[in-house]
């Protein structure tokens, strides 16, 4: 005790006021968010701080299901972020195991060549990706939102370093045991890294739910739309459309889509906070 | 091997080894299928298309039709186009008004989060790191609304305390400063997790020595904390930098570019050939632009690299 005093004062009431500050902050505009949503329309333009639960009403959701496809692009949100999802949780601790416990001819470079793409930036391979997709006839395509980047870099690399932790005793009793190679990854590897497996997934899931850029581009017709493109859209056709608009409902409508997409990833969020956190963390080993 | 006063080994134990090592000979391919599926992927997506679009940066494709030969072309154009060079401007403002703020700001909070004896740093911790987790474009449009300027949020609170309200998203002057505040309030969570995780690597002793020595708060900050995290520094330095090169999301979404192109950053000018179907300038200009944030990660790298490293 006596050292942890020298070492490390009482935080002060002006830090608790900093850290309370940026708190609000961070907070306060996913709050207004979701509780203007939840306002009547014209309430959102005459008292924008004001929110009395009593008068809540889903008015806006309704208007907003009536006008925006917002179904179509969740469902489509949804089945892109299992698919591909479910290749990255498939193949990228595969592939993370192997390198962290094979010794191959060929490894370091295999290795270096993955490293090198960890360096590329997204944006260099947007406008070639369209290229090839228009090339193959792929634009407006389930396989265009799902099959670039879903193997990716960074995930095995991550997946390498949390399985080269893993003793490997466990695995040569398992061979003793006459498990197959896949059988040691499934039935040792797997659960023994069962968190860094969960932080992977928790993470996954938000970037393919969130991901914009590559959805912008590589389909422009309804029916394929994610659940982020809708979103622009219709946040384009709001600053379009200034002039006569009835900023109230416009802006009710906006609200209630953007609380809706924030909704999961947040109680997501809530729900597994710590793997969130390992998994952000992870990010910085690469560094 | 066994001394004998142990009870015998089980017999698998003894032929064990001989199989296993016919067995790893025979499953000599077993890491190469399970690292292919990465380099299938990339091969097709990554590997492929990136040298067809090389090609294609020398000519002058449009998306449909023929394409012909233009050599380097594309590339002066780009180089001496005002345009082009505004838009890393642009970007480079951004930066400016993004990086030194957000690790500043970061590590402060930072150095603050990580003293054992602060109350509610849960709490705090799942504040700061909520708006990283909320998608971009939600957010965007929740800035689009808050910041309007005849009924948005921010002017009517500036309305209510005597003060006139600001053009933030239409003027020349706010439309940067305000997009560069919707990046900070989105990504200045992960910065101070990622120096929360280097001020925590640093064994608390070290700083009980210096206490002991006499250092006060202020020189123990300038000479222990700083050049220990340095390298998270340097992390998030490269990082952000990349992040605010190709930022596309915030302008594209709530200015689209304005006004008069003061929010077409680097990203977004890339994407606006993709409208204008100017794909063989489009790509030279990914290729531009993939030069330059490398130079600009090499330079902070360098830069930020402690003088006895």
């Amino acid at each position: 005790m006596k050292h942890k005093s020298l070492s490390q004062p009482r935080p002060g009431p002006l830090q608790y006021v900093f850290l309370a500050g940026l708190a609000v902050l961070f907070v306060y505009p996913i709050w207004w968010a979701i509780s203007s949503s939840l306002k009547p329309p014209n309430e959102i333009v005459r008292a924008p701080l004001s929110f009395s639960p009593g008068s809540a009403t889903l008015h806006n959701y309704q208007a907003m299901f009536h006008d925006v496809p917002i179904g179509t692009g969740f469902l489509n949100t949804v089945l892109v972020v299992v698919v591909k999802g479910a290749l990255t949780m498939c193949f990228c601790p595969l592939a993370g195991y192997a390198f962290a416990k094979y010794r191959f001819p060929g490894r370091h470079l295999l290795f270096g060549v993955l490293m090198l793409t960890l360096m590329l930036p997204t944006l260099v391979l947007i406008i070639p990706l369209l290229l090839q997709m228009s090339q193959l006839g792929w634009v407006n395509t389930y396989q265009a939102l799902i099959l670039p980047g879903s193997i990716d870099a960074f995930s095995i690399f991550w997946m390498r370093q949390t399985i080269a932790a893993v003793p490997d005793e466990l695995l040569d009793a398992g061979r003793v045991d006459g498990a197959g190679e896949f059988g040691i990854f499934a039935r040792i590897v797997v659960p023994v890294i069962r968190p860094g497996i969960a932080a992977l997934g928790v993470l996954t899931t938000m970037n393919i739910y969130n991901d914009f850029v590559w959805p912008v581009v590589a389909v422009n017709d309804e029916s394929h739309q994610t659940l982020q493109v809708v979103l622009s859209t219709l946040a384009q056709n709001v600053t379009g459309n200034r002039i006569g608009a009835d900023f109230g409902s416009v802006w009710g409508e906006l609200l209630a889509a953007g609380s809706i997409a924030m909704l999961p990833v947040l109680l997501l969020f809530i729900l597994l906070q710590r793997h969130f956190i390992n998994g952000i963390l992870a990010g910085s080993v690469k560094g | 091997m066994t001394p004998a006063t142990l009870t015998p080994p089980r017999n698998e134990e003894h032929t064990a080894p001989a199989p296993l090592r016919t067995r790893r000979r025979r499953l000599f391919l077993t890491p190469y299928v399970f690292v292919a599926p990465f380099y299938v992927v990339f091969a097709a997506f990554g590997l492929y298309p990136l040298v067809f679009a090389l090609q294609l940066s020398f000519t002058n494709w449009k998306g449909a039709g023929e394409a012909r030969f233009i050599g380097l072309d594309n590339y002066t154009y780009l180089l001496t186009s005002p345009e082009f060079w505004a838009s890393l401007g642009n970007s480079a403002v951004m930066w400016l008004l993004i990086v030194p703020v957000q690790i500043v700001g970061g590590l402060a909070a930072a150095v603050l989060l990580a003293n054992a004896r602060l109350r509610l740093r849960g709490m705090f911790r799942v504040a700061f790191i909520a708006p990283f987790v909320t998608p971009l474009v939600a957010m965007a449009q929740v800035w689009i609304v808050v910041f309007d300027s005849d009924y948005g949020l921010v002017n009517h609170l500036l309305r209510l305390v005597g003060l006139p309200g600001v053009d933030w998203l239409t003027s020349t002057t706010w439309a940067k400063p305000t997009l560069a505040l919707l990046f900070l309030w989105k990504t200045t969570g992960f910065a101070i997790i990622i120096l929360l995780a280097g001020l925590q690597a640093v064994p608390s002793d070290v700083y009980e020595a210096a206490a002991l020595d006499g250092a006060s708060r202020r020189r123990q900050f300038w000479s222990l904390t700083l050049p220990l995290v340095r390298r998270s520094i340097a992390f998030l330095v490269v990082v952000q930098t990349l992040a605010v090169f190709q930022m596309f999301a915030e302008p594209f979404v709530v200015t689209q570019g304005g006004p008069y192109g003061s929010t077409t950053t680097g990203g977004l000018y890339l994407y606006n050939h993709i409208t204008a179907s100017d794909l063989g300038t489009g790509a030279a200009n990914s290729f531009l632009l993939v030069l330059l944030v490398f130079a600009l990660s090499l330079l902070s790298v360098r830069l930020l690299r402690s003088r006895d490293e």
